[in-house]
């Protein structure tokens, strides 16, 4: 085991303002049990889980209420024991509807949990262990809810020669991730060691970004006695650090090709939150129901690390951090860079959530657009190497075929071609547009053909 | 006088040579193409709006003389240009009836609530990935103008929020149909006169909380049109539809509906 | 080296659209788009060195020795157009793809100028059958050249939102005065031979 330094430098990035003192001392606090929940059946990239309980049921603490629907899917658990009051569509914090659970939560919670039991990893078979992460619920906890037992299964012609931690937080404000390296070390080399064996033993190494210190002490406190190849990569403080494909040019110098999946290059990359839920899903048998959110930002009286329920609603979440206060302007969802913006409170927390900020008029920036002055500088702090000013003058003009052409669907969305703009203007805001339409576009022209097919 | 005969003897000279060879090489070389396909691009409007399903109107020719494609297809033309290229084909017309488009909502911002400000690019799809949208009722119309922005006749205008087709310009080429990111305007027959301009089947509660004009699925515009035999109506979950196969011409419906959701052709020809 | 300095001229220094001002038609109308500029491009190739080879030989074998270089306008302009729609037939039969290519564009260029003005300028200069079919390609070049550059810009164009008295060609042709006077700074970069 060792600590390094990065040497390798991805193209373009910015530095926004971090603002993670607000929130970086305070340690994980678990939260009292809201009187309901919302838990949502869609917490993850793929298709939505399949309901398994009706109104009226009663549910226990840990039961399958939500069946994995397909290959790219996960289950869901129930959080805690409670009763079922409905199931409807509600809005998850992206802004879909999909259907989710609403459990009154009992005031007893003395039933027995219904956890699977726990594994010894030394002793179980990799199938066991994938079958464990695979049943637990667990998806990737950093932003896009990957189904983590799809990433530990690589096709059979791929061999994975790196697992990287993601460990870089590099959005601003959330100490989510911070605060669970500091104080959960332990179990991230737990979980380090399944998925090692999971995966057949590649090397491991975890990224880190510089301005955490603490959080590599404590790693290196954790891992000082571990075998084999361990490396923990002290990451230069750039955003987009924590983006996937920008982390593994950063650890190991690969680039992952258009379109494909990081396993392409041999890599696993997994969020070091995500690595500490596999080893209570292997070593408790705790599926994944709660998660540390950041709640956060200049409109919240006491901003604090959160352990909550997975489906507590934000109103309930900011009501334990003391409330809103300084007449709050715009609530964000995630990140500030490419969180999502959430119209009301009545949203509940899903397995990706690793930020709730609430800011006022002091920090949200009114702005209106306008021309490009041709400065470059989105051009230079993009971290995908394409040419935003471009694409956004294209898409401005309804020429979707042109921005396609400029490789549009590689962004990323990061928002660090807006962050820069002297004009203010709305770029990633346009990519996304572009993105949205070509994939309606590639839907429509498959629908079409499956249905002349079908004639 | 001898300059000006050879000059003229000369020019002639090449071109009677020229016309020669150009005689030649069209009686020899030339390509044959089926006759039909110029006289049945001619016959097209020219307007290549795609609605028929080709590239364009030359591309909608050739697939018909091929045989991939039959008359009828063509909805700015309408039935006078289908029956030329029947003859120009030789096969029986198939009368097609004139489609327009219709935005199947009428929550203006007077009626339907605006959860929060969206002050983004000027896009439906692109505020509807933001939050899902501004608009309460997560069917409606956003009124961002997607559909106008593509609308190849500047048929649609964005009225108090709210995309409203003008029914004279419209052609029916359905590619606001594929633009809009709610999926709520649909191609229907011009000759229509009573719409259920809401797009909403959740329970009525729910929708009367977002939307002052929106569908309950009461169930009271098919009682006042004959009942269930009538089958002027049909209904999926609580919201209300119009069976285009065969529509109500009743124009006091528009006056029953509780929710005014209802609306008789008039008041979407001329914005509401 | 001479043959060097007749294509540097031709392509940059007398560039025939935007020194010449030659063929302005096609560089304002097929300059919308990059693909069919390089099509049109190509086609303004083939056409310009063919038809000079043509009016060259018809020049110094027909018309000269029998004094008529007074008529060579009218025949060059019958002999281009002829020759154009024979190779349109031709191309179609022997090489399609290659037709199915540049095949639009040679209607369009029958009896261009810049066609018709390399064939005269050929003429006026007195150079060789060599040199002129040479100066002819550098010719096409430098209007494939300059067509493609301005079919780029034009393509950003589109995307700008001008005042509106400024769109469409207006601000097109405003952009190619400026190309136009970005070319001018090639003057004097070679001693032109004529």
């Amino acid at each position: 085991m060792k600590t390094v330094q990065s040497a390798f430098k991805f193209h373009g990035g910015v530095h926004p303002q971090y603002n993670k003192d607000l929130a970086a001392s305070k340690p994980i606090e678990a939260m009292p049990l809201p009187k309901q929940l919302v838990v949502s059946m869609s917490q993850h990239l793929g298709a939505p889980a399949k309901c398994l309980v009706k109104k009226g049921d009663a549910v226990v603490k840990g039961q399958l209420i939500g069946e994995r629907n397909g290959f790219i899917s996960v289950p869901v658990h129930a959080p805690v024991a409670g009763t079922v009051a409905a199931v409807e569509q509600r809005m998850g914090p992206a802004g879909g509807w999909a259907d989710a659970v609403i459990l009154d939560v009992s005031e007893d919670q003395s039933a027995a949990p219904a956890f699977l039991p726990p594994l010894d990893w030394k002793s179980a078979t990799r199938e066991d262990l994938l079958a464990r992460v695979n049943d637990s619920g667990i998806c990737g906890m950093g932003g896009a809810g990957f189904p983590s037992a799809v990433k530990l299964n690589p096709p059979p012609d791929k061999h994975c020669e790196y697992l990287i931690l993601n460990g870089a937080e590099c959005e601003p404000y959330l100490t989510s991730d911070y605060r669970t390296m500091l104080e959960r070390a332990d179990r991230i080399r737990a979980g380090v060691e399944i998925m090692r064996k999971i995966l057949n033993g590649p090397a491991v190494r975890i990224a880190v970004e510089a301005n955490k210190p603490d959080a590599i002490k404590a790693l290196e406190k954790a891992f000082a006695d571990i075998e084999g190849n361990v490396e923990i990569v002290v990451l230069p403080v750039l955003y987009p650090q924590g983006s996937e494909k920008h982390q593994i040019y950063a650890t190991v110098k690969r680039i992952v090709p258009e379109g494909a999946l990081p396993i392409a290059v041999g890599c696993v990359v997994e969020n070091v939150g995500t690595v500490a839920a596999i080893a209570d899903a292997v070593e408790k048998g705790i599926p994944l129901t709660e998660r540390v959110t950041t709640v956060s930002g200049d409109g919240v009286v006491e901003p604090k690390n959160v352990l909550a329920p997975i489906g507590t609603r934000y109103a309930d979440l900011v009501a334990f951090c003391g409330g809103e206060k300084d007449g709050v302007r715009k609530v964000i969802s995630g990140g500030p860079m490419m969180g999502f913006n959430v119209p009301h409170l009545e949203i509940a927390t899903t397995k990706t959530t690793s930020g709730l900020l609430f800011f006022t008029s002091a920090k949200v920036f009114q702005y209106t657009s306008n021309a490009c002055i041709n400065c470059g500088r989105c051009v230079r702090a993009c971290p995908m190497q394409l040419n935003p000013a471009f694409i956004c003058s294209a898409v401005e003009s309804n020429d979707i075929a042109a921005a396609q052409k400029m490789d549009v669907m590689d962004c990323i969305e990061c928002g660090a071609c807006s962050f820069g703009c002297p004009a203010y203007r709305d770029i990633t805001q346009n990519c996304r547009r572009a993105k949205a339409s070509i994939r309606a576009a590639a839907a429509a022209a498959k629908a079409k053909a499956a249905a002349a097919a079908a004639k | 006088m001898t300059a000006i005969i050879t000059a003229i003897l000369v020019i002639a000279g090449i071109g009677a040579l020229a016309a020669l060879a150009l005689a030649i090489a069209d009686k020899y070389l030339a390509v044959q193409e089926d006759p039909r396909i110029g006289l049945a691009t001619a016959a097209l409007p020219g307007a290549n709006c795609g609605g028929c399903g080709f590239a364009g109107c030359a591309d909608y020719a050739r697939a018909l003389v091929a045989g991939t494609a039959a008359p009828g297809a063509c909805a700015p033309g309408g039935d006078a240009v289908n029956a030329e290229l029947a003859k120009i084909l030789g096969v029986a017309a198939t009368a097609t009836e004139k489609r327009v488009a219709l935005v199947k909502c009428c929550g203006t911002r007077s009626e339907a609530i605006r959860v929060g400000d969206y002050n983004g690019i000027c896009d439906c799809s692109a505020a509807a990935a933001t939050a899902g949208g501004d608009k309460g009722c997560r069917f409606g119309c956003l009124g961002y103008g997607a559909c106008a922005n593509v609308c190849p006749k500047h048929a649609i205008s964005i009225t108090d929020g709210l995309a409203v087709v003008d029914k004279r310009l419209c052609i029916g080429c359905g590619k606001c149909v594929s633009v809009c990111p709610r999926k709520l305007i649909e191609l229907v027959p011009a000759s229509a006169t009573i719409h259920v301009l809401c797009n909403n089947p959740v329970r009525g509660p729910e929708v009367t909380k977002v939307c002052g004009v929106g569908c309950i699925g009461c169930h009271l515009c098919e009682k006042s049109s004959g009942g269930k035999e009538a089958n002027h109506f049909t209904f999926n979950g609580f919201l209300a539809k119009v069976n285009y196969e065969n529509p109500p011409t009743d124009a006091t419906l528009a006056d029953k509906c509780p929710r005014k959701c209802i609306r008789e052709d008039a008041h979407f020809e001329t914005g509401i | 080296m001479r043959y060097l300095i007749i294509i540097v001229g031709a392509v940059l220094v007398n560039n025939f659209v935007l020194n010449r001002f030659l063929g302005c038609c096609p560089f304002l109308g097929v300059s919308k788009k990059t693909e069919t500029a390089l099509g049109m491009s190509g086609a303004v190739v083939f056409v310009m060195t063919v038809a000079s080879a043509v009016t060259w030989c018809l020049d110094h074998w027909l018309l000269d020795p029998r004094g008529l270089g007074y008529i060579h306008t009218l025949a060059f302009i019958l002999v281009i157009a002829s020759l154009v729609q024979f190779i349109d037939i031709a191309m179609k039969r022997f090489v399609p793809p290659l037709h199915a290519a540049l095949g639009i564009f040679l209607p369009l260029i029958t009896t261009n100028c810049a066609v018709l003005g390399v064939a005269e300028l050929n003429c006026k200069n007195g150079t060789p059958f060599l040199e002129s079919v040479l100066f002819s390609f550098a010719a096409a070049l430098g209007f494939g050249f300059a067509l493609v550059i301005f079919s780029g810009l034009r393509e950003k164009l589109a995307w700008a939102d001008p005042p509106r008295c400024f769109r469409g060609i207006a601000v097109a042709l405003v952009t190619a005065g400026l190309l136009s006077l970005a070319f001018m700074g090639f003057n004097g970069l070679v001693k032109l031979p004529y």
